[in-house]
């Protein structure tokens, strides 16, 4: 069924492509409040446009990748690059990737053959083996509504796994409306077609989300958002916890996605539904649990399996007190 | 009234009830961020600086050096006397009731109660919250027709009592009978504080037991216990022994010369007791840290004692002979081809690490202590006193160190003082000893 589902969804990058829409006009970068999820309230960065320049501000920046804040331009050099040269690079860039595209759709969904991609069990999603794994994520906290947390995320010993660490302070900040505050989040960057088309993932067969982790015994949350192709739902998130243990040893979290409750807005909401897996658009963790403090988690992997033990499709019922109009 | 005073009242109403609708439904236990604020909290309707104002406002008076006093604090000052527990708290809250019958200002008072909560100490208690809830008066607020229950009756109110709960919820409280039958005494059974009740019950008693690794919530204040805690919360391995090495010994009144003896405790399962045994004397093994761990809402550091990974041609590969078993085979070396649908493993090269052979938590992290921990480890690992161990102790960053090529690049905010040193010395000590 969701084969099906992609063959449709082909056709339609098809006819998209064709006829290039002035809402996307990705060599501008006017897709600021597109881009961003609603998580962050500073737009990122516009990714791509002088590629050159932006490689020497995370040069100058260190090595530690920091929140991604508004355009940082280097204080002394002037990197030399040329508009034209750099739009020309682009254009080709995505003329490249969509050739790549046509022709792994013809290869089968996402290029690996269709037999491998059926009888696929375990799948790793994310790996941190080096810098431009680091790309695939942003991190935030609540730096962005006043508050004092701070985040970071480098690569940890020996280019092997990600560490995201930082401080998290829970001082609400003096803004008048605010009356709680600390958190810190790390999420993916939605994945991105040639031309910068919204492309989601589609994990259907699987039915767990497998971590391998090494936390400071803090509880931290786990986010997945679906894709706002065609319905917005920016707000909409589907979450659970996951606890650390502590210690050096690695840690294997396993969620099954039927435990992800949904939640608008920050606030978990009376009807409850699955995930459906088919269009998801990006995961994030975050850590909001009032503790004042260093903290730290180093990530080796996030892949997505199949457990064959699990058959539960849904965790929570709906109840007839809260939601009555359901029950009639 | 004009246009613009109306479309201003009817902003602040439905703000305002766009924040009760919001208050009323589950934050997760932790508080997220979010997104919409109820606004209705703590400003009236219409005083919303955001709006666009018609006639700007006058200019807010200048702010004297102290702080202005909450309406009701006065009563915090006088039943307080200088101490601030649970039973000056309940005083206060009572001194309330005492003074004015009709309850005017009850809405600024309970919020200025929760407020003071944290510093009498009473977040974590029920009966209080159910004493504050009492504060309210009974039966006036409830709706008595349909009109009532369909615009939001008494909503400041409404709002103050969701407040309560709120703050219930984000310290981990479970409501039980007694504030159930104070909201519906209160509000009715159809307001938005017992629809807030409601999902609390419900959502906290799914989310009740899913932490695998459960901390208890009082946690010991003797630190070895809290040593101890820890460090079985950390090993998986039940068989592990926790060993004291030292007692912290108290400072005595009359100022000795020795220097007050931190605490060591120190945990070593019998599998990395063997591997240590094995180990060979001329590679060398390090001890690391500190690193933290959370309990809760302390912060615990610990020392591992570990060595390197062994390259792949130096790695023996455990050889069982044939009869070890003579009832089934030890290892089969069957060749059935498994295709892709039965293959679970992950197509990716997990992190190896070296072997680790022992867990510490001490008082202080400085070599000393480290050493005499290594040295109370070798009453059970004499191995230990042929291989030469490094230490590397840096800041709290939480990150195992590099092992081949040292530290690539400073580790961040905390300025850590590396030290690392060869111990022939070590080694002599513990020749000697």
């Amino acid at each position: 069924m969701a084969l099906v589902h992609k063959f449709l969804s082909g056709t339609y990058i098809f006819r998209k492509c064709l006829k290039p829409t002035v809402a996307s006009c990705p060599i501008l970068g006017t897709r600021f409040a597109d881009y961003c999820s609603s998580s962050l309230q500073k737009p990122v960065a516009a990714p791509g446009k002088n590629s050159s320049q932006r490689n020497t501000e995370g040069d100058l920046q260190g090595h530690h990748q920091r929140e991604v804040a508004l355009d940082i331009t280097s204080p002394g050099e002037k990197p030399e690059f040329s508009f034209d040269k750099a739009i020309k690079d682009e254009i080709k860039d995505h003329c490249r990737r969509l050739k790549d595209d046509i022709v792994n759709y013809w290869r089968g969904p996402e290029g690996r053959p269709l037999h491998e991609v059926l009888m696929e069990q375990a799948k790793v999603v994310w790996q941190f083996r080096g810098k431009e794994d680091l790309d695939k994520w942003i991190v935030t906290s609540d730096k962005t509504i006043g508050g004092r947390s701070e985040v970071f995320l480098k690569m940890g010993k020996n280019n092997q796994s990600a560490l995201l660490y930082g401080t998290l302070s829970s001082e609400a900040p003096k803004d008048g409306e605010s009356g709680r505050s600390g958190y810190c989040a790390m999420i993916s960057r939605i994945p991105r077609g040639p031309f910068e088309r919204k492309r989601s993932y589609d994990w259907s067969q699987f039915n767990t989300l497998y971590l391998r982790v090494r936390g400071d015994g803090r509880p931290w949350m786990v986010n997945i958002r679906e894709d706002t192709d065609l319905i917005q739902r920016k707000n909409q998130m589907y979450s659970y916890f996951m606890f650390t243990r502590g210690g050096p040893y690695w840690q294997e979290v396993k969620i099954p996605f039927s435990k992800f409750f949904f939640s608008n807005q920050g606030r978990i909401r009376d009807a409850q539904y699955q995930l459906l897996l088919d269009k998801i658009s990006s995961v994030g963790f975050t850590l909001a649990d009032k503790v004042d403090g260093p903290f730290f988690l180093e990530i080796d992997f996030i892949g997505v399996f199949t457990d064959p033990a699990h058959t539960e499709e849904f965790a929570y019922e709906n109840s007839p007190e809260l939601n009555p109009r359901l029950f009639k | 009234m004009s246009w613009a005073q109306a479309i201003l009242l009817a902003r602040g109403l439905s703000r305002g009830w766009g924040g009760i609708c919001g208050a009323a439904l589950m934050g997760p236990p932790f508080s997220q961020v979010s997104l919409q604020v109820p606004r209705g909290l703590h400003c009236s309707a219409a005083a919303h600086s955001s709006d666009l104002w018609l006639v700007p406002p006058p200019p807010p008076p200048p702010r004297g050096p102290t702080r202005a006093l909450a309406p009701h604090e006065e009563l915090f000052r006088q039943a307080s006397d200088g101490v601030r527990d649970k039973a000056n708290f309940v005083r206060a809250v009572q001194a309330f009731g005492q003074h004015n019958v009709h309850k005017r200002g009850h809405v600024d008072f309970i919020y200025l109660a929760l407020r003071k909560m944290r510093e009498y100490g009473v977040e974590r208690d029920l009966a209080v919250y159910n004493l504050l809830l009492d504060v309210f008066p009974k039966e006036v607020f409830r709706p008595r027709s349909i009109f009532q229950s369909i615009f939001i009756h008494y909503p400041r109110q409404q709002e103050c009592g969701i407040a309560v709960l709120e703050q219930m919820e984000s310290h981990g409280l479970m409501p039980n009978k007694e504030t159930e039958f104070l909201l519906i005494q209160i509000f009715g059974r159809k307001s938005y504080p017992m629809l807030k009740f409601v999902r609390m019950k419900l959502w906290f008693s799914r989310f009740k037991n899913i932490n695998p690794f459960p901390v208890p919530r009082d946690l010991p204040q003797d630190p070895v216990d809290l040593a101890t805690l820890g460090l079985r919360h950390i090993e998986p391995n039940l068989s592990a022994r926790v060993t004291v090495y030292q007692m912290p010994s108290s400072r005595d009144s009359e100022g000795a010369a020795d220097a007050p003896e931190p605490h060591i405790v120190g945990i070593q399962t019998p599998d990395q007791q063997a591997a240590l045994a094995r180990h060979n004397p001329a590679r060398p093994i390090f001890v690391e840290g500190p690193f933290s761990l959370w309990l809760r809402d302390k912060c615990v550091y610990y020392h591992i004692l570990r060595a390197d990974l062994l390259p792949p041609e130096e790695r023996e590969v455990e050889e069982i002979p044939e009869e070890w078993n003579l009832y089934y085979p030890m290892q089969l070396d069957l060749d059935y081809g498994r295709s892709a649908w039965d293959d679970y493993e992950f197509d990716i090269h997990k992190v190896e690490e070296g072997p680790i052979f022992a867990i510490c938590m001490a008082g202080a992290h400085d070599q000393a202590t480290l050493a005499k921990w290594i040295q109370g480890l070798q009453e059970t690992n004499p191995a230990l006193a042929q291989i030469p161990v490094v230490f590397c102790l840096a800041g709290s960053t939480g990150e195992l160190l590099a092992t081949s090529s040292g530290l690539e690049e400073p580790p961040p905010p905390p300025p850590e003082g590396q030290e690392e040193e060869e111990d022939n010395q070590q080694r002599q000590q513990q020749g000697q000893s």
